[in-house]
């Protein structure tokens, strides 16, 4: 079933598509959460942009995604902008959500006693507000990137230079179904995802100690 | 603490202040609006603001530190407006305690209490020091209690680090919002009475604000009583409140019991103490026996070398002849301290099913005895606490020579 020999002479090949995977999803998230965090926080201070904000984010989310990569390859060419602009939007929806949700969150009592206390508006929310609101926020990320590595192999249909191991995905189709070079660019990705995931569980894990303490002291 | 007794305490005056809300909530009964309130808090007392939810005590409370910003009028610490201040500079220098307490569940223990050091920007050595100084003053030990989370903590212990944090950068002025409603009674009380501990050597402005006017009384130097619509009702110490209420409105709120609440106002101190026939063991039983049966009160109090009271001995027991040994006293009525309430002294007499109540000192000499009468006679309006002792039963004894009963 599984055509070992294609395997062992296309390593180099797999490897590069999985670092280029990598790659495009980190740019994706790593954008889409920039661009998030000022519109969250533009919708946390001004409360009458969150509905629209949020809006506009869900709308996005629904444009397809092949549809968004030829309209821009006639703008932006055969470009990575082309193939990172899609991965981008379809993160805001979660983001922006999760990240508002997170400061929303923050009891309000909390809040009173940062005023209380003297804490400048942007005091409160770097020293108060967005940690409390990292949990929430990680858990979007966690999502949002699970969801930008499948989303990743859509990028082959631009050209052969992106879509990661997408790339074999596509090409074993055409190839007439050739399983072994479409289980090559698969199984890689389900595994990035699914590293992804335990790498952001255990870095929420180390950044938010507090958390955990509620767990050990009902453990002990 | 070195820097406790520099800081000193503020003064803080309300002038004609006003706080009203936009129509839409006003329709509502203007929940939390003030009207024209002017009082003066002086520097070093607590000042409770007490009334029925609605009635402008939280609004009042949160204009001073600028959460809450006045309609019309001033508010004024040590004479300076607070409304020229910068609102964070102004509120890192007025402690704040909350019902909900508002920890930073994100940050330890000791980070909490050193919130406000580290806004100031002390060195971290010195916010660390302060926060274990602050924690220790609350009763926390800060080798167990520092590097714990709040999601650790007691409801009790909670507040006590609330406390602790609003103490850290040493404030002239502490505004607390019901910071014992959230806990039990029995913690509330031990709370309560840790915190008036406290505050007999912090010597703070305090402005206090709850909804329980046994707290109010119990709590307060002064105690402001505030009607919905945030009218000031009254304006005065505990005492005058309960004997003396100024409207209708003041007297319901205060309560049908408020003759008893007075009870717990009161201490031992501020009666004039009844003397007793006393006398040493291995005194001479003979003269013992003739100054007990000229006295009206039908028992001898023993007490030891020290003057420290033994138990009494019914006139009818003791021997004519002989000297007096210890074992012919039984004991005991309750040994009350001079700062005892009239409230736990009446309960423990109560509890211990008699009629007196022996005082000492706080070597445990013999100051005097309390009868219930006294204390009844304590109760009656307008009762003058100098005058009650001679109206009693048993007042009018004489005092044994050598009984150190100086009352």
């Amino acid at each position: 079933m599984i055509d070992w020999g294609w395997l062992a002479g296309h390593l180099d090949a797999i490897a590069y598509r999985t670092w280029q995977h990598v790659y495009l999803a980190a740019l994706g998230v790593g954008i889409g959460f920039a661009i998030s965090f000022v519109l969250a926080l533009v919708a946390a201070r001004y409360r009458i942009l969150y509905p629209p904000i949020s809006a506009l984010a869900g709308i996005l989310f629904t444009i397809p995604s092949l549809a968004l990569f030829a309209a821009l390859i006639s703008i932006t060419g055969f470009s990575v902008v082309t193939a990172e602009v899609p991965l981008v939007l379809y993160t805001l929806v979660i983001l922006v959500r999760n990240i508002v949700a997170g400061l929303d969150a923050v009891p309000a009592e909390v809040v009173e006693a940062a005023d209380g206390m003297g804490h400048s508006r942007r005091q409160r929310l770097w020293r108060v507000e967005l940690p409390l609101a990292l949990p929430l926020i990680v858990a979007g990320l966690r999502l949002a990137t699970v969801s930008t590595i499948g989303l990743v192999t859509i990028t082959a249909t631009i050209s052969d230079a992106f879509g990661g191991l997408g790339h074999f995905i596509l090409d074993g189709y055409h190839l007439g179904y050739f399983l072994t070079e479409m289980y090559a660019g698969a199984v890689p990705s389900i595994v990035l995802a699914l590293a992804a995931d335990a790498l952001f569980v255990r870095a929420q894990r180390r950044i938010t100690p507090w958390a955990r303490t509620r767990a050990t002291e009902a453990a002990a | 603490m070195p820097d406790q007794a520099a800081r000193g305490a503020a003064i803080v005056e309300y002038q004609h202040v006003s706080k009203s809300y936009a129509t839409a909530r006003a329709a509502r009964g203007t929940p939390g609006a003030v009207n024209d309130l002017s009082l003066t808090v002086p520097a070093g007392k607590i000042c409770v603001l007490v009334g029925p939810s609605g009635c402008g005590k939280t609004t009042s409370l949160k204009m001073v530190n600028r959460l809450i910003e006045p309609t019309s009028g001033r508010i004024l610490i040590d004479g300076a407006d607070v409304a020229g201040r910068d609102a964070t500079e102004l509120r890192r220098e007025i402690g704040y305690v909350i019902q909900q307490v508002g920890l930073f569940p994100h940050q330890t223990i000791g980070a909490n209490v050193a919130v406000v050091p580290r806004l100031l920007g002390w060195p971290a050595v010195r916010q660390r020091e302060r926060a274990e100084e602050l924690l220790a003053l609350v009763g926390l030990d800060p080798a167990l209690y520092r590097d714990r989370y709040p999601a650790q903590l007691s409801g009790g212990e909670r507040q006590r680090v609330g406390v602790a944090r609003a103490l850290a950068a040493d404030p002239p002025l502490m505004l607390m919002d019901e910071p014992f409603g959230a806990v039990d009674p029995i913690v509330r009380e031990r709370l309560q009475n840790e915190f008036l501990r406290l505050q007999a050597e912090l010597a703070k402005t305090i402005l206090f604000v709850t909804h329980d006017i046994d707290e109010a009384i119990k709590m307060g130097d002064l105690v402001a009583v505030m009607q919905v619509g945030g009218h000031l009702e009254q304006f005065a110490p505990p005492a005058e409140i309960l004997a003396a209420p100024a409207s209708e409105f003041v007297a319901d709120f205060v309560g049908a019991d408020r003759g008893l609440k007075r009870l717990s106002l009161t201490r031992v101190s501020e009666l004039a103490l009844q003397p007793v026939v006393t006398a040493r063991v291995g005194d001479p039983a003979g003269d013992a026996r003739s100054r007990t049966l000229a006295d009206p009160f039908p028992y001898l109090l023993m007490l030891d070398a020290s003057d420290r009271p033994i138990g009494w001995v019914s006139q009818g027991h003791i021997p004519a002849t002989g000297s007096l040994a210890a074992s012919l006293a039984t004991p005991m009525s309750p040994l009350l301290d001079r700062r005892t309430t009239l409230k736990d002294a009446l309960s423990m007499m109560l509890d211990a099913d008699v009629q007196t109540g022996i005082v000492v000192d706080r070597t445990g000499r013999l100051r005097g005895v309390l009868t219930v009468e006294a204390i009844a006679a304590a109760l009656r309006p307008s009762a003058d606490p100098e005058v009650i002792s001679s109206g009693t039963s048993t007042g009018g004894t004489s005092a044994a020579p050598q009984s150190g009963a100086d009352a």
